[in-house]
């Protein structure tokens, strides 16, 4: 087990406290009950002993090997009275979990009753079995959380100790390279996910970028794409040498296009491109000049921890 | 289903061929490939797409298909209107997406198979 | 919907070997988006969720695997192109192939509850982040 979990457990032993884990609902028989009756009662419910209440008061406790010792002198008709453990012992529910498992250890028990604090009224039982399946709920709980924030931009620049932090990934581009196209985009996905980077803004880049790829190589003869990712936003930079686009306004309208007519047999040239990648920016910009060529600028805000979890419950990731 | 009743029930826009939507729909298609409507569109057939692109107009005509629905809110192109308009085929317009229309139309019966 | 209960409703074969059926029968679907454009397909709210194209090169498996979807379902019994065979196969993209229209796949799918894509959702979604 890992040094952070085992830690990670001792701190529960003291945090959490006996009535975090025991059980409640106690099933318990009077002292008047037959010995015998007492077989079925720990069959049907499952349980390896019972506190003995008279009048609600815990007088003793009675447990299968006290019964199994029961047989061995013949099962004689008598009462729980008879053969139940008078001088009981309980714990309090406030008292820490290390108290009871301590107790136990020490007294040599599977089981002891507990009492509420103000009452001294019988409010449950606490056995190993609980005491393990508490810890290991509690343990579960954690991992949860601690996964969640696992995939926080902190994360992601966690090690390194700078006053400035920024990773720089530049990628080339063909024209015209049908095969390779939306190769970067992927590549990019791949490793912004792997750097811990929130899901939601790594799809938000990769789904840019493969927009700017693919107007790289419907349009250009190539380009370059540089993405810069620092511990709050990811910036994405797309150059090309040409042909440059004459009229940005249009461009940006959703449906424009002016890819050719067998582009879209290809399942492009719905003139989404820029469109969408405006959608996945919280800033853009574009300049061009015909006969130069066009830069594309986009910035893209990391998704902070909250939204990252509530994504998650979404999407049941 | 006549393509009047289905305007109505999918609140559709009419961008063009108001005059041909007495039309008795047959059945749907759903596609943006240009090849796939022209090799498999049959006549009668309600086109589902969300190509805003002239040429589709061409082959609603050659198909003699009942009409064309642009879906997520695409608007026509203007030449691709004005031909629509020039032929008289129904270019109509759905905010929805298009699993959503084709799901409506199949729920009302309308079939993707041909007998 | 779980994509091996999609498969039956669509009479649809799984495509790309015995892995792809073993890894991804228990995938979870959780949207429906059936274009043949991948402009329309890329979006970043729809993990999770099936494509339904008959688009068969390698673009459509690197739409839908940079939005992050479960399987892409090809219509009217397409085969995909070795290059996307082979790119979905890298990238543990589940393939189907049906021989029903893009019409009647949606039609099913719909009829049994399966949600499509919300655009105005969505770009309610986009408005909210500025």
């Amino acid at each position: 087990m890992p040094e952070q979990e085992i830690t990670k457990t001792q701190e529960m032993v003291y945090e959490l406290l006996v009535r975090d884990v025991m059980t409640k609902g106690v099933i318990s028989v009077a002292p008047s009950t037959p010995m015998s009756g007492l077989r079925e009662i720990l069959r049907v419910n499952r349980i390896s002993g019972t506190p003995v209440l008279d009048d609600g008061k815990l007088v003793g406790i009675i447990s299968i090997e006290d019964f199994i010792s029961w047989l061995a002198d013949g099962g004689p008709e008598c009462p729980v009275a008879d053969r139940m453990t008078a001088d009981v012992r309980a714990i309090y529910d406030d008292e820490p979990l290390v108290q009871a498992v301590c107790k136990l250890e020490r007294l040599g028990f599977g089981r002891l009753p507990v009492l509420g604090r103000e009452t001294g009224c019988l409010v449950g039982v606490i056995t190993k079995g609980d005491i393990v399946s508490g810890l290991l709920k509690n343990l579960e709980v954690d991992y949860l959380n601690v996964e969640m924030r696992g995939s926080r931009s902190s994360h992601l620049f966690e090690d390194i100790v700078a006053d400035q932090s920024l990773l720089v990934l530049k990628y080339q581009v063909r024209g015209a390279d049908f095969k390779r196209a939306g190769a970067c985009a992927s590549g990019l996905k791949t490793t912004l996910r792997r750097l811990g980077v929130p899901p939601q803004t790594t799809r938000r880049a990769a789904v840019a970028t493969y927009e700017a790829e693919m107007n790289l190589v419907v349009f250009t003869e190539g380009g370059r794409v540089t993405v810069e990712v620092e511990p709050e936003l990811i910036r994405l930079k797309v150059e090309d040498g040409g042909p440059g686009i004459p009229d940005i306004e249009k461009a940006m309208q959703p449906g424009f296009s002016t890819a050719p007519d067998w582009v879209r047999e290809l399942g492009f040239g719905a003139g989404m491109g820029l469109p969408n990648i405006r959608k996945c920016a919280d800033r853009m910009r574009l300049d061009s000049t015909v006969g130069k060529g066009t830069r594309l600028e986009v910035e893209i805000l990391m998704e902070q921890p909250d939204e990252a979890e509530r994504h998650c419950a979404e999407v049941g990731a | 289903m006549k393509l009047n009743d289905i305007v109505q029930k999918l609140g559709l826009e009419v961008r063009a061929g108001a005059g041909a939507l007495a039309a008795e729909v047959r059945g749907g298609y759903a596609s943006d490939l240009l090849s796939d409507v022209i090799a498999h569109g049959r006549p009668g057939d309600l086109w589902v797409t969300l190509q805003t692109h002239p040429n589709t107009v061409a082959v609603a005509s050659m198909n003699a298909l009942a009409g064309i629905i642009l879906v997520n809110g695409r608007e026509p192109e203007a030449e691709t209107l004005q031909k629509a308009q020039a032929e008289n085929i129904a270019l109509l317009v759905s905010a929805l997406p298009a699993f959503e229309v084709v799901g409506r139309l199949y729920a009302w019966g309308l079939s993707g198979m041909r007998t | 919907m779980k994509l091996e209960e999609i498969r039956k409703v669509l009479d649809a074969e799984w495509f790309g070997g015995e892995t792809s059926r073993t890894d991804c029968s228990d995938r979870e679907v959780l949207l429906c988006h059936a274009s043949d454009l991948m402009s329309d397909v890329l979006t970043f709210t729809g993990a999770g969720s099936l494509l339904l194209t008959g688009l068969t090169n390698a673009q459509v498996i690197r739409a839908a695997e940079i939005s992050d979807f479960a399987g892409v379902c090809f219509v009217r019994g397409k085969k995909p192109q070795p290059e996307a065979v082979q790119l979905a196969q890298e990238r543990g993209i589940a393939m189907l192939v049906t021989p029903l229209s893009m019409f009647e796949s949606c039609g099913r799918l719909h009829a049994k509850g399966l949600p499509g894509g919300d655009r105005a959702r969505e770009d309610a979604k986009c408005r909210s982040k500025k």
